[in-house]
């Protein structure tokens, strides 16, 4: 019973003292510091949590991971299903994390300590604390020329000079493209995204004064910059989810990899005692309040990609890249093994749960790309594309290009202007 | 035709006089098929024993199981088809040599493909005595092999063959029999055996590698994410580790569900005789034997005749289809008077048959060097890198020596694509669809790593069996990096003709042994980074490439094939610049 105690105190000084001795740290010089105006998003995470709620059907959504609902219990729809697929599989990045950030301080998620000198700079956020979550199909890791492997086991390569399987710290592990030239030149995410505004867009333009004339013609002045100045991109198209709350790891044998490292590690030992006849609950963790709850979340895509590039008008009628992202098909599966959503991928009315989003890929290159990348690009074009399931779906904070744009891009006057490029 | 019926009578007369007594007992047996009645052969013409006894004792005695194992089949199935047997054992499917020379040089332990040791040298040659090259074959590779043990697989599917001539022969899809499943007192199915082999017996081997078999039926080996999921299960699985999604599968199966052997001769498929190094010496056909058919008198062509009797759903023509290579016969491409039939070979459905325009996009001087699968792919499987592991202190089934032995093979990969098939030049010195084949990327383990390690990059090219009537588009070849072999990346082109390439993949930093992107079998410049293992194939040099995208500035406009600039190239590009055509005056200054 003492015993039993003396567990309880000593867990809960373990989580508290961080935030009684860090927190106060820092908080006890910079007093100026106002949570919302430093870093409203990433705190309130209100663009990921209302996005990826509304493409799950629920309507007008405002909330932020401070007033997220409880996850419901009893699940008829993919509506009901969102707020336990947000807090048990996006949220594992958020600045409070377990998985993002051990330390139970806010600041440190992004900071590092700089203790008692008062070299300010030691505690400038460097790029692996961003790239724990800014990765994969979200910005951040393709700046490094980033792109994560398959989940399948025969992915594990290459076998390292010394032996070993390559690193998977971020929860999967890299095939190296091409890095953005910033990144070449040695600038960090914060040499752009800097100081107290660090969560606005950056405009080229503040650092990139005035662009030649001669190469930045008048009909692509509605072009944002990375649409020729970018290489690759990671189109991510269907990402298959699954709630399962039976113990069924058979299937997932080969793709223990899920890129979430609690999953990995669960379903590895999982696996194991099942061997010997023990089958464990499935739990995972809800990352916001850290308390293990039924049934796991598995995920896999139709594929990934890094070659398509395909255009978009966003919300102010610029061309932008966009990215295949939040195409998602849910299942869920309860406890007793009803199959209570089975491979949603429509809304109500019919519509497919796809959409594309404008982004700015972070693989700026100096030089910019062939006229060819998109005025002859197939997935925008071209009526005989192999896979049709690439197809042109909903685009969120923007619209896709009208048919008289689309012919625009093989029209009369471009091919005279390239031919007279090329002669 | 009266020979052929007269033969088979008398076959039928030899073998009538005999009685047979195994039937006494094994009265519940299913027939084979409809030319091998037990009433006529009995038993005992294949399985051996002693078939005037009707003690079990004595009439089992010699008995042979499996008659139609190439080994038996030359006392069995032999005594008639004595020639075919002698083909089948001499082919590739049963040599696998293929195979073993092909993975020899690529091990780099032969300078040349050569024949060297066939798969059943490597029966007597000592596990601690093999080189790697045998080791990996035999772990891996050999389970694809015509006369492997059919009874080690437990069920019909993607990874279950062997058995000799039943290996495609077989129909039914029944469990392997073994000694203790014939039953007297139950009903007994006998294997039933066809001529008519449908393409999923072709598929229990060809779905592997280049994959062909999945290609045609639109399968594509996925990533392995088995997505969707459906009832809260993975989908799409082809067998335990593998999974699919689909593409448009070829035009041949999507229009007319035709199987392999509607196109491919018994010729190909069981043999010329000779034992050949790579399956495109043993194939037989090739598209232009349909699509250009040469025909020839039905009477000067007695296997045709045969085989049509075989069939026995189609009609007599009085002309049958050569093939170009063999000089075999296409029996079920048929000719009376001016009308050209096809006919599948499963049940004489008659089918059209196109034959090749000799429109501008096929006669077009500068395509001369394209092989049809050039333009008509839609796509190729690709699988780029293929780490293998070799673990020495390992244990493994030895597919040849069935059982567990020492050294153990792992292999893994870089990552899979589909898209726009890669050009270069193939063995027959046309230009194909080529991908990786195999980039072997090699780590070997003692007991810790040793040194020992070796990459071996090579193309391969082939035809993709993703046929597809339209054609791909001209800038999909004439301005698109992948297809051109230098794989992924941003490719462009100066005033000066002067290439730009920027690749994507950077293979340094991803951890492999190499500076060139895996995906490019060439740079801009046409330097070979990797090879191929036929003598004669390669991937475009610097004067092809340089020819091929210059090529694109006119497409840039004129992009149809039926263009007239076409009709000769050389004479519109001369008038272009002494400002004779219409464009010039616009274009050049």
């Amino acid at each position: 019973m003492f015993k039993k105690y003396i567990k309880m105190i000593k867990y809960i000084l373990i989580l508290i003292l961080p935030i009684l001795i860090y927190a106060n740290e820092c908080l006890s010089c910079h007093k100026n510091y106002n949570a919302n105006k430093h870093f409203s998003n990433h705190y309130s995470m209100k663009n990921a949590i209302n996005i990826t709620r509304s493409t799950w059907g629920i309507k007008d959504s405002n909330v932020t991971l401070q007033t997220l609902p409880k996850a419901k219990k009893n699940i008829h729809s993919k509506e009901d299903l969102v707020d336990d697929f947000l807090r048990r599989k996006c949220l594992s990045c958020h600045l409070q994390s377990k998985t993002v950030n051990p330390t139970n301080n806010s600041c440190l998620a992004c900071h590092n300590t700089h203790k008692n000198n008062l070299d300010s700079k030691k505690a400038t956020p460097t790029m692996n604390k961003c790239i724990k979550c800014h990765k994969n199909e979200y910005i951040g890791g393709e700046y490094m020329g980033l792109f994560p492997h398959d989940y399948d086991k025969s992915y594990r390569s290459p076998i390292t000079p010394k032996g070993y399987y390559p690193n998977k710290s971020a929860g999967i592990d890299y095939h190296h493209l091409a890095n953005d030239v910033h990144y070449e030149k040695g600038m960090s995410c914060i040499s752009c995204h800097n100081g107290m505004n660090f969560e606005k867009k950056v405009d080229c333009k503040s650092c990139h004064k005035n662009p030649s004339k001669k190469n930045h013609k008048d009909f692509h002045s509605n072009l944002s910059c990375n649409v020729c100045h970018s290489s690759w991109n990671i189109s991510s198209y269907e990402l298959n989810v699954l709630r399962d709350d039976t113990p069924n790891y058979k299937q997932w044998k080969r793709l223990t990899v899920q890129e979430d490292i609690y999953l990995e590690n669960f379903l590895t030992k999982a696996l194991k005692l099942q061997k010997k006849g023990i089958l464990v609950d499935p739990k995972m963790p809800d990352y916001i309040t850290n308390i293990l709850e039924d049934g796991l979340w598995y995920s896999g895509w139709r594929y990934r990609r890094w070659e398509n590039n395909f255009l978009v008008y966003d919300q102010n009628n610029k061309v932008k890249i966009a990215k295949p992202m939040f195409q998602y098909r849910i299942s869920y599966k309860d406890k007793a093994g009803v199959v209570i959503l089975d491979d949603i991928h429509k809304n109500k009315d019919g519509s497919k749960i796809e959409a594309f989003i404008p982004k700015a890929p972070h693989t700026i290159t100096k030089k910019a790309k062939s006229c060819e990348m998109c005025h002859e690009n197939k997935i925008m074009l071209d009526n005989t594309l192999i896979d049709k399931n690439i197809v042109k779906g909903k685009v969120i904070k923007g619209r896709l290009f009208l048919k008289e744009e689309l012919d625009k891009l093989q029209s009369k006057k471009y091919k005279l202007e390239r031919a007279k490029t090329l002669f | 035709m009266k020979i052929i019926l007269l033969t088979i009578t008398l076959i039928y007369t030899i073998y009538a006089n005999d009685i047979d007594k195994c039937i006494t007992c094994h009265a519940n047996t299913t027939p084979i098929d409809n030319f091998h009645p037990y009433e006529e052969f009995g038993c005992a013409s294949c399985h051996g024993g002693d078939k005037n006894s009707l003690d079990k004792q004595i009439a089992h005695k010699n008995m042979i199981l499996n008659p139609a194992r190439l080994e038996n089949a030359t006392k069995s199935c032999g005594k008639c088809h004595k020639e075919i047997i002698n083909r089948v054992s001499k082919s590739i499917m049963n040599n696998m040599h293929g195979v073993l020379d092909v993975l020899r040089y690529q091990f780099k332990e032969t300078k040349t493909i050569e024949h060297t040791k066939g798969i059943e040298d490597l029966k007597n040659i000592l596990t601690k005595d093999q080189s790697l090259a045998d080791s990996h074959f035999s772990k891996l590779c050999a389970a694809c092999h015509i006369n492997q043990k059919e009874e080690i697989f437990k069920e019909f599917g993607y990874t279950s063959r062997g058995g000799g001539c039943v290996d495609c022969h077989r129909v039914n899809e029944d469990k392997t029999n073994t000694a203790k499943d014939i039953d007297i007192l139950k009903k007994f199915k006998h294997p039933q055996m066809s001529t008519k082999i449908p393409s999923k017996n072709c598929l229990k081997c060809h779905n592997r590698s280049n994959r062909i078999g999945l290609s045609y039926e639109g399968k594509f080996e996925s990533e392995g994410y088995g997505t969707p999921y459906k009832k809260g299960e993975l989908t799409h699985k082809l067998d335990k580790s593998r999974s699919y999604y689909d593409l448009p599968a070829d035009i041949h199966h999507q229009s007319n569900k035709m199987s392999c052997i509607d196109c491919h001769t018994e010729k190909g498929v069981m043999g010329d005789g000779k034992s050949h190094a790579h399956m495109e010496d043993s194939v037989d056909i090739s598209c232009v034997d349909c699509h250009d058919a040469k025909f020839d008198k039905l009477e000067n062509q007695p296997l045709a005749s045969m085989l049509i009797a075989i069939n026995n759903l189609m009609p007599y023509p009085s002309e049958v289809a050569i093939s170009k290579r063999k000089k075999s016969p296409i029996y079920n491409l048929q000719k009376n008077d001016n009308n050209i039939t096809f006919y599948r070979k499963s049940d004489a459905k008659a089918l059209d048959m196109t034959q090749m325009s000799d429109a501008p996009y096929h006669t077009n001087k500068d395509h001369q060097r394209l092989d049809c699968t050039a333009c008509h792919s839609a796509w190729i499987p690709s699988c780029y890198g293929c780490h293998e592991v070799y673990f020495k202190n390992g244990k493994q089934y030895d597919w040849i020596k069935h059982k567990k032995t020492k050294g153990k093979w792992k292999e893994l990969r870089s990552y899979l694509r589909y898209e726009s098939p890669a050009l270069a030049i193939g063995y027959n010195e046309k230009i194909m669809p080529t991908a990786p084949g195999c980039q072997v990327i090699m780590r070997i383990y003692d007991k810790n790593i040793t040194n020992e390690g070796f990459h071996s990059m090579a193309y391969a090219a082939w035809d993709p069996h993703t046929t597809q009537k339209q054609s791909r588009t001209c800038v999909d070849c004439h301005f698109n990096s992948t297809t051109l072999g230098m794989g992924s990346g941003i490719l462009d082109i100066q005033k000066d003709n002067n290439i730009t390439f920027m690749p994507y993949y950077n293979s340094k930093n991803s951890g492999m042994p190499f500076s060139y992107p895996i995906d490019s079998l060439v740079s801009k410049d046409g330097e070979q980074f990797q090879t191929f293992s036929r003598t004669k194939a390669r991937g475009f040099n610097k004067k092809e490439v340089n020819k091929i995208v210059s090529a694109y500035k006119c497409i840039i406009c004129h992009n149809k094939w039926d263009d007239k600039i076409y009709n000769d190239f050389t004479k519109s590009k001369k008038l272009f610049f002494e400002k004779k055509t219409s464009c010039s005056k616009n274009i050049l200054k």
